[in-house]
């Protein structure tokens, strides 16, 4: 794969116009011309466990996520905006993904309650939480918690006997009822709750959770501090759930 | 509370490990959240891999600085160094590095000398900054 020799200034220009038009054969061309930067990242997090063609699909999402949500006005170049997309969509994977199968159990099953633990310490608090508070929460010593999280980087093919995040193995898991059922009546009761949301409440949830976009990147979005966009956030979170807890 | 740690490690890739648990620990004293930790985890990472792979033997002196809300990472390579590839396209590998490190810290830099190689990175909370 080559990567994009073309200069800065016409990826803008090119930028200006898919902003303008939304054109469907220049959005595919802009993600064609940076692939090279997406194998790039992905051949740099490869040396990982995880399968490189795994890797390029992952950074290959992140690159036309890139491309959907660039905007040139903004005065960053967007292999440096692509970049940090990309490489938050591999931390994404990885995190998400697996564990080192060298890793003694202790720190496995303790980087299996890391995940969780931040997903709710982040909605507690509005923001990620500090090894020290996850620490308090898994009950672990704070070099535990950093042990399992270095751990976490050298992932291994999960294996469908190894442990999971529900407590039991991938196999033993096999063919139980569908998730999606639930999900779906969760869904259409989420979709009822926002619409209680004032309108710039409901644009911070969505840039935050449907595209993905870090507290910082919403603040400047939305013209409020990073601060203000942290405290909306688990306001409108906590009024969601206090929605889904009398709904349900 | 300001704190250095040093630690000096030969140059074998192998021996990043040490570099980046020193990092994340360094990282969670000064209060840095995870994703933060993370990110001066995958930088210092890149930092000390970009060193290990221009080389091929030294020492890599890395020395922590932190502060309240703040981390700096000094990476001095002692020993013979090539210098990294620059593609006229902006795609070669000391490219990348610098754009994986924009991704990743505040401020970055690099200082060549003879037979020194001198690299570094400063990285702040975001919730500690404007305090």
């Amino acid at each position: 794969m080559t990567p994009s020799a073309r200069n800065p200034a016409a990826v803008r220009e090119t930028f200006t116009a898919f902003a303008e038009s939304r054109d469907e054969q220049l959005r595919n061309k802009l993600v064609e011309e940076h692939l090279g930067l997406a194998h790039q990242l992905a051949r740099r997090f490869a040396n990982r466990g995880e399968a490189y063609d795994d890797l390029v699909q992952v950074a290959s999402m992140g690159l036309v996520k890139s491309v959907d949500r660039f905007d040139a006005d903004r005065g960053v170049e967007f292999s440096t905006f692509a970049t940090r997309t990309i490489i938050g969509e591999l931390k994404r994977h990885f995190r998400d993904k697996g564990w080192a199968i060298r890793a003694p159990r202790r720190i496995q099953e303790l980087y299996l309650a890391l995940g969780p633990a931040i997903e709710s310490l982040t909605q507690q608090l509005g923001r990620p939480p500090t090894v020290a508070e996850i620490a308090g929460t898994v009950d672990a010593s704070e070099e535990s918690v950093l042990e399992a999280m270095e751990a976490g980087q050298h992932y291994r093919t999960t294996s469908i006997d190894a442990p999971n995040r529900q407590d039991g193995t991938l196999s033993s898991r096999l063919g139980e009822d569908d998730a999606a059922y639930t999900g779906t009546e969760d869904r259409l009761l989420l979709a009822l709750s926002l619409a209680d949301l004032p309108e710039r409440e409901r644009t911070i949830i969505n840039l935050r959770f449907v595209e993905g976009l870090t507290q910082s990147e919403i603040a400047a979005r939305v013209g409020l501090s990073q601060m203000h966009v942290s405290r909306l956030l688990a306001a409108s979170l906590a009024q969601l759930r206090s929605s889904f807890a009398q709904d349900s | 509370m300001n704190e250095a740690v040093e630690l000096i490690i030969p140059v074998q890739s192998d021996l990043v490990v040490l570099a980046r648990l020193t990092a994340a620990t360094v990282a969670s004293r000064a209060g840095f959240d995870v994703e933060e930790v993370e990110d001066l985890r995958l930088a210092v990472d890149e930092l000390c891999v970009s060193v290990v792979n221009g080389s091929g033997s030294g020492r890599l002196n890395l020395t922590f600085h932190s502060a309240e809300g703040s981390v700096e990472v000094i990476c001095v390579l002692d020993g013979p160094f090539t210098s990294p590839d620059q593609a006229e396209n902006g795609y070669g590998e000391r490219d990348l590095s610098v754009r994986i490190l924009d991704a990743l810290v505040d401020e970055h830099g690099e200082e060549m000398g003879d037979s020194r190689r001198r690299v570094w990175l400063r990285k702040r909370s975001l919730r500690h900054q404007g305090s």
